[in-house]
């Protein structure tokens, strides 16, 4: 059990460390996820429609670009493990494999949800601080869940020739439940509605993370079977 | 007998079998038509349910037997179950169809909308992208072992999405009252009606039934020519 | 009683469509086969 976690974070150091090596896709990423915010604001009848009506959605549809982005730029560097692949025989290693794939996807699309919530913050002139931990809190959980249902479909996608179309089939319909829980729980955060009315979503969104990352380490290996 | 000339033998013994489900199919048609009396409240528009419903039966069914095949191909690991799952995946997927667009059909008249997200069309929908998601992937992976795996974990997946899209919906509609025009409710149906739906549950079962059978067939006989193929290329 | 004949008719057809269209596909490809 402590040498698969070990062997993961091998795995996820190598990969993030290769990432940010050339920080191409970081900065794109980034770059892209402002576009997103910006355009949002375009997206709209101000007079009819306030931004806070529409903020916790916005943060949530650009918090899953921001996932598939980092999925996405997951594909090149899968090509270069294949040859890694091949040294990984054990089930624990798979095991390994898959969560320190995870993890590196996480430290990735982290970092850009990092960065793009003060951004959203900016731009839709929401009050993010007195709710910031809570809000801390659901955006981990929901990101936990994207990231690990989306690192399993990677898996797949990635033998697939159109990959970074077929990702997005794959993944959406799975990313429903988080999505919905996390918009729900952040519209109650920010309009200071008490937790308790939450609940329920917080509940689901809970829910989801343990029984699909419980399926997804289930299932791995059989994505990477030779 | 090969299992070619098997598959062929199958493939035309189950053709009148379809014809009678066909046929059947004109039945339910004719009865829920004219021989089942009006709903007073909805009106004519009412009798979409007996197409309906018994469709969503079928595609929920065949999503399960998708999920329950690929658990026990990933234990089996016999290349039939996979031939199998993507055969029901297939079939579902017009039953699926035929839900989402006598749906909206039923919907507009009753409901005053085309669509709602009300938790059954909702969790249909979804149901729709997962079997599209997982006929695409199998088009786009070429590999036979490889396929069977990857169709196997997104069906399995998908069987475990639905009570998660089912809580979702119901969450969110507990917060959100649906448009109403007229409400169908749940009244208990009068014996005509549901001896009609329940033909309807019948008949459109044995239609997938036949289909399902001939895809079955044609995907084994498919198999197999593609196996003495590549015999033939090795001797 | 409300006047939506025209929705039952045309669900009932829109079904029947979907039904008729993929089994003679199916029957189709059966016998291309051969």
């Amino acid at each position: 059990m402590l040498e698969t976690l070990r062997l993961a974070l091998a795995i996820a150091a190598k990969d993030v460390r290769l990432e940010f090596r050339s920080r191409t896709a970081f900065v794109s990423a980034l770059v892209f996820t402002a576009l997103v915010l910006a355009i949002f604001n375009f997206a709209r009848d101000p007079t009819a429609v306030s931004a806070s009506d529409l903020a916790p959605g916005i943060l949530w549809i650009t918090f899953t670009f921001a996932a598939m982005l980092g999925l996405n730029r997951a594909f090149g560097l899968e090509r270069e493990n294949r040859a890694l692949d091949g040294l990984l025989l054990s089930p624990a290693s798979r095991t390994a494999l898959y969560l320190g794939k995870v993890l590196a996807n996480l430290v990735f699309v982290g970092s850009v949800e990092a960065i793009a919530l003060p951004l959203f913050a900016l731009f839709f002139n929401v009050p993010i601080l007195p709710v910031l931990l809570p809000l801390v809190l659901v955006i981990a959980l929901a990101t936990v869940g994207f990231v690990a249902v989306g690192t399993l479909m990677s898996s797949m996608a990635v033998n697939t020739r159109l990959a970074e179309l077929m990702l997005p089939v794959l993944l959406l319909p799975f990313l429903v439940p988080p999505v919905t829980s996390a918009v729900q729980i952040t519209a109650r955060l920010f309009a200071g509605r008490p937790f308790s009315e939450a609940l329920g979503w917080l509940r689901l969104l809970v829910g989801y993370d343990v029984i699909f990352v419980v399926a997804c380490i289930l299932f791995f290996e059989s994505t990477i079977e030779e | 007998m090969t299992p070619t000339e098997q598959a062929e033998r199958t493939l035309r013994r189950t053709v009148p079998l379809i014809v009678v489900a066909v046929v059947l199919v004109a039945a339910v048609y004719v009865r829920a038509l004219v021989f089942t009396p009006y709903e007073m409240v909805q009106g004519p528009a009412q009798k979409i349910f007996y197409i309906h419903v018994p469709s969503a039966w079928v595609a929920f069914l065949a999503f399960g037997i998708v999920g329950v095949t690929s658990v026990v191909y990933l234990f089996l690991k016999d290349p039939r179950l996979d031939l199998f799952a993507a055969s029901t995946a297939e079939v579902g997927m017009v039953f699926t169809t035929a839900v989402l667009v006598t749906g909206p059909i039923w919907g507009k008249p009753i409901w005053g909308t085309w669509w709602t997200w009300d938790a059954r069309l909702t969790l249909t929908l979804f149901l729709w992208f997962v079997i599209l998601g997982y006929l695409i992937l199998r088009t786009a992976v070429h590999e036979p072992g490889q396929r069977a795996r990857y169709s196997a974990v997104l069906g399995i997946l998908g069987a475990l999405l639905v009570p998660f899209i089912h809580i979702s919906v119901y969450l969110f509609r507990t917060m959100h009252p649906m448009p109403v025009v007229l409400r169908p409710g749940r009244p208990t149906l009068p014996g005509e009606m549901l001896a009609t739906l329940l033909f309807g549950f019948a008949v459109f079962t044995f239609l997938f039934a036949a289909l399902l059978r001939y895809r079955y067939a044609l995907a084994r006989l498919a198999d197999a020519r593609a196996h003495a193929e590549a015999e033939r290329a090795d001797a | 009683m409300p006047e939506n004949g025209g929705f039952m008719v045309a669900a009932y057809v829109a079904a029947a469509v979907i039904y008729l269209s993929y089994t003679v596909y199916l029957l189709r490809k059966g016998l291309r086969k051969d």
